[in-house]
């Protein structure tokens, strides 16, 4: 075993050392940026001895300098490196290969270094690294015992064999410092930005082999400082360098610098598209369903850790489809394990959300509802071209992949349709919904200090800026607070920005500083307040996608809600659509507020006016649609027979109805603080 | 004047080169620098503010081309260089934009043709060039890089990058140090957010011009200078982001009914018209290149552009 501290000291003494006997001038041909590594770390164009002194004092005594020093000068006066070669790679060259980098149709950069203990090892790798669009550089005896195995090398097949020393192997680091310096805008001589560009920007790792010389090892462990992992197959000791079996050599090393494959086709024997999104597949089309109360099923996402399940897996667990009856009706667990570095468990239920989404992508898989209560249907044309279950699970692995590459490095989908595993695996998943249930209950605005905007509707209602918390969603009610977190991890330049919600200013009605001031600025000034949980004073603007409307009605001193599927006129005299477009297009309205349907749920509903306690009308649809859920929540609140006082389009068309009717039940708005 | 004409207004708008002289390392007779506005366009009388630049398209496969310039231009359609040549000299454009339209063809594979016509334009006109690519995202990589390539040195603009497909422009303008075009729907948010994606990649502010899409005046152009507007207050109350010059091509302009449909005795002034005043509307919005495809459009700008910048109200339009 070689200790890497103890190799690379000595290998710094004697690099210093041949430092010194440094004698004739010497330049690399076609660049501009003479020994590139010297140049961007010292802004010296070192071409002699005394330049070279001058950049590796500068560098203190840094060994990559040291090594592009004593490897110019040593193939200076000679031919160029014999094929296949490259030796030092010119600028055209590797402008081709930096805009290949920005283009993302090469995805990282690799250099192999080291004698490896046999040839097809050594191959495994590459091909591995081809397989996943990295650009791999070698440097060693590598080379030839790849060429041995019949590997073909050249940029064509994005192996590029530097040279046949381990020393060439600081070409890698001078490629790496002049992409940086032609793609970075770096400045020569500013080396602190050139390290965090290497460090950040630079999707580079390092994979050594045994048979590294102390100077070798010296060159190697100082690269660490540009951000590279060092993968080590050899006998090396070291708590810097990551010590892995070759299988696991490339997994390790882009996982670790955060190098993600991206998948762009979906190998499954049907389009998959959301343009089918909104198809059904009925009776007579169907194949075979699962769940819809025809059987159980259920479905679950579950975070794991990354080296619990292996990317792209899929299990079935039971009969296939061949083994089932056309217009059969299976039972169905779908189960999506996913893992990344950035993904929490609080994503959970947002990602499980998508599977409904990506299911109903795939030109003949329709999903419907969510959890326990799915129903899933495959077409009698897709099982016809071939679609297997297997193929659901690769939809679902390949979408999760492909619309979440910030999030999620790995994703695994097991699909059971053994009746009994499904009954088994459904009482954990029960166990899981119930215990995210809880969580979320208790996530109270109060609780962050965090809140998400929403600016998706500026496109056609300029000024609008919905800010969303955790017990107000936007007023579309598609996208909760969580859901505006990821939107913002996954995509930190777009539409749901972090509002910081500051100083409290009114607590009743929810107004803050922070959200003042971001509002103003979102709405390119034109709003200067918004409170979060008043209708009367400073509403949040409205863009024109909310589910309802909620209003007040001044002569009962109450406020009413109708939903945008109520098609009638309500007591207000007017129908959704004309209030709609009353309130909509960006505008702050006092007395009018959009809002989502879950938001009439939540304690902060009406707050700013007193409760929902003003809550006088609502159409019957959204009162059957709420009536579980709200009548048990005002009988927690004590405030059990309020819901019989709501009155909907059956009880009150008009005002004067809607008076009259509130008298009856003893409403109690009647009785509360005048609302103007 | 009485009043103010920058309004408190506190960010200029960025300015962008176009094209290379010799001695700045590249082959044209003139460079751009455009951009560089305090305040609204036409606003201040004898402004040292140079007019909207007017570029002519022409494009290297006329089978995309909208008929009514086929005919008007006749055979030099079919020879990009004599096109280039006539636009330059004749029709009296500031720049040519060309679109390599040969990329639209199904299964398009010659890669190297592409570098070879962006280089016999550049040898036939010495003006500033705009390029777009392909909008085929399977050769895009390939075409942006030769573009880039054959052109390095003359500061080209290239386009169009839009929020899902901008990578190969970006990273061609990066490798040959080209400007580029970012493309966004009519959309003040979005214009922004491609910018930011364009910055985090390494493209430079002083290297993005923002096209916000134009629609055809009386087809949708109250849309797009409503999201011109919006872009430039935001850039001049300080929104480095979108502090970015304009381009606009109403394109759309000579497919659009009345002109397609116009008596043939009258049909050049009919797209002429059409096309001078959905161009002289984004200039009055804020942009700084205006794109035109029928010649007989380019003196009727100049025209127009000079007597609004004198401030001699006299602008005589047909």
């Amino acid at each position: 075993m070689t200790d890497v501290a103890i190799a690379a000291k000595s290998g710094e003494g004697l690099l210093k050392k041949r430092m010194a006997s440094l004698s004739s001038s010497f330049s690399y041909d076609e660049t501009a940026y003479h020994l590139p590594v010297s140049y961007a770390l010292t802004g010296i164009a070192v071409h002699d001895p005394a330049t070279a002194a001058d950049a590796y004092t500068r560098a203190g005594d840094n060994p990559i300098i040291a090594t592009e020093c004593l490897l110019a000068q040593s193939a200076a006066g000679k031919e160029k490196e014999p094929a296949p070669y490259t030796g030092f790679v010119g600028d055209t060259v590797l402008r081709k290969l930096g805009y290949s980098l920005v283009d993302g149709s090469i995805l990282g950069l690799a250099l192999l270094v080291g004698t490896p203990q046999n040839a097809g090892l050594a191959a495994g790798i590459c091909r591995e690294l081809q397989e996943k669009y990295m650009l791999t550089f070698l440097a060693g005896k590598v080379v030839p015992a790849l060429l041995e195995n019949g590997i073909r090398l050249g940029p064509e097949y994005r192996l590029i064999p530097l040279g046949l020393t381990n020393a060439h192997g600081v070409h890698f680091v001078d490629i790496i410092a002049r992409v940086a310096m032609m793609f970075g805008g770096i400045a020569p001589g500013d080396a602190g930005r050139l390290l965090t560009y290497a460090a950040e920007r630079a999707k580079a790792i390092v994979i050594v082999f045994p048979g590294l010389s102390d100077e070798d090892i010296a060159l190697v462990d100082a690269m660490r400082v540009l951000g590279f992992p060092i993968i080590s197959l050899g006998s090396y000791t070291s708590d810097a360098w990551i010590t892995v079996t070759p299988v696991d050599a490339v997994r390790r090393g882009m996982e670790t610098k955060g190098i993600r494959v991206t998948v762009t086709a979906i190998p499954i024997p049907m389009a998959c598209s959301p343009a089918f999104e909104g198809k059904s597949i009925r009776k007579e089309e169907m194949y075979v369903e699962f769940g819809g109360g025809r059987s159980p099923a259920f479905e679950l996402l579950k975070m794991r850790g990354i080296d619990e399940i292996k990317d792209g897996q899929i299990t079935v667990i039971g009969p296939e489809i061949d083994a089932m009856k056309e217009g059969s009706a299976h039972p169905l667990g779908i189960i999506i394990e996913v893992a990344g570095k950035s993904m929490k468990k609080d994503y959970e239920p947002v990602l499980e959300r998508r599977i409904h989404n990506f299911v109903n992508y795939g030109e003949g898989s329709w999903h419907v509802a969510q959890r326990d209560i799915i129903w899933v249907r495959i077409s009698k044309e897709a099982v016809a071209m071939g679609v297997k279950i297997k193929h659901i699970g690769r939809l679902l692995a390949s979408k999760f992949r492909m619309d979440f590459p910030q999030l999620l490095d790995a994703v695994a989908v097991t699909l059971i349709t053994d009746k009994e595993k499904v009954l088994a695996a459904k009482k954990e998943a029960d166990n899981i919904y119930d215990e995210r249930d809880a969580r979320i209950k208790e996530m109270r605005d109060g609780d962050v200090d965090t809140y998400y905007s929403c600016t998706l509707c500026q496109t056609f209602a300029p000024n609008h800026v919905c800010v969303i918390t955790p017990e107000r969603p936007a007023l579309c009610g598609a996208i909760s607070w969580l859901d505006g977190k990821i939107a913002y991890e996954i995509s930190p330049a777009g539409a749901n920005q972090p509002i910081g919600k500051g100083a409290l200013i009114n607590a009743q009605n929810g107004e803050y500083e922070g959200v003042n001031r971001f509002v103003k600025k979102a709405s390119h000034g034109e709003i200067d307040r918004c409170s979060l949980y008043s209708v009367m004073e400073y509403p949040m603007t409205c863009c024109g996608c909310f589910e309802c409307i909620a209003l007040m009605v001044p002569e009962v001193n109450g406020i009413m809600v109708v939903n945008r599927e109520f098609k009638g006129v309500t007591p207000s005299g007017m129908t959704f659509s004309t209030l709609a477009g009353t309130i909509g297009g960006g505008a702050q309205t006092p007395g009018f507020a959009g809002i989502s349907k879950n938001y009439i749920l939540s304690d902060r509903f009406l707050q700013g006016e007193g409760g929902i306690s003003r809550l006088v009308w609502m159409p019957t649809q959204i009162k059957d649609e709420l009536k579980v859920r709200l009548v048990k929540k005002l009988t927690d609140q004590g405030n059990a027979g309020f819901f019989e006082k709501i009155a909907d389009e059956t009880s009150a068309t008009t005002l004067e109805e809607l008076c009259a009717f509130l008298d009856r039940v003893q409403h109690p708005a009647l009785a509360m603080k005048p609302l103007v | 004047m009485g009043f103010d004409l920058r309004f408190g207004w506190t960010g200029p708008i960025g300015a962008v080169t176009l094209g290379a002289t010799r001695s700045e390392g590249g082959t044209r007779r003139v460079s751009y620098r455009i951009g560089g506005g305090t305040t609204l366009p036409f606003l201040e009388y004898n402004s040292s503010h140079s007019s909207p630049l007017i570029a002519f398209e022409i494009c290297d496969n006329p089978v995309f081309w909208p008929p009514i310039v086929r005919n008007y231009c006749g055979d030099l359609v079919n020879n990009v260089e004599d096109w280039a040549k006539t636009a330059d000299a004749t029709y009296g454009a500031d720049m040519i934009r060309l679109y390599l339209t040969s990329t639209r063809q199904r299964n398009f594979s010659d890669i190297p043709a592409m570098g070879k016509a962006v280089e016999a334009v550049l040898s036939a006109t010495s003006l500033p060039l705009i390029i777009e690519g392909s909008n085929e995202p399977n050769i895009d990589s390939e075409v942006f890089q030769r573009c880039g390539e054959v052109a390095q040195g003359e500061r080209l603009l290239l386009g169009t990058a839009e929020a899902n497909r901008y990578r190969s422009i970006a990273a061609a303008a990066l490798a040959y140090n080209h400007s580029l075009i970012a493309q966004s729907p009519i959309d003040v948010n979005l214009a922004k957010q491609l910018n930011i994606l364009l910055r985090e990649i390494g493209v430079q502010r002083d290297h993005i011009v923002i096209d916000p899409y134009t629609g055809t005046l009386g087809y949708g152009f109250e849309y797009s200078y409503s999201a011109m507007e919006r872009i430039r207050f935001s850039a001049l109350k300080g929104d480095t982001d979108l502090a970015m010059p304009m381009i606009c091509s109403p394109t759309d302009t000579l497919t659009i009914k009345e002109v397609r449909e116009a008596e043939s005795s009258v049909q050049d002034e009919m797209a002429a018209t059409w096309e001078f005043y959905s161009g002289l509307a984004a200039a009055v919005a804020g942009a700084e290149i205006i794109c035109v495809r029928h010649p007989e459009t380019v003196p009727r700008l100049k025209e127009a552009f000079r007597s609004m910048k004198n401030g001699t109200g006299s602008a005589q339009v047909r």
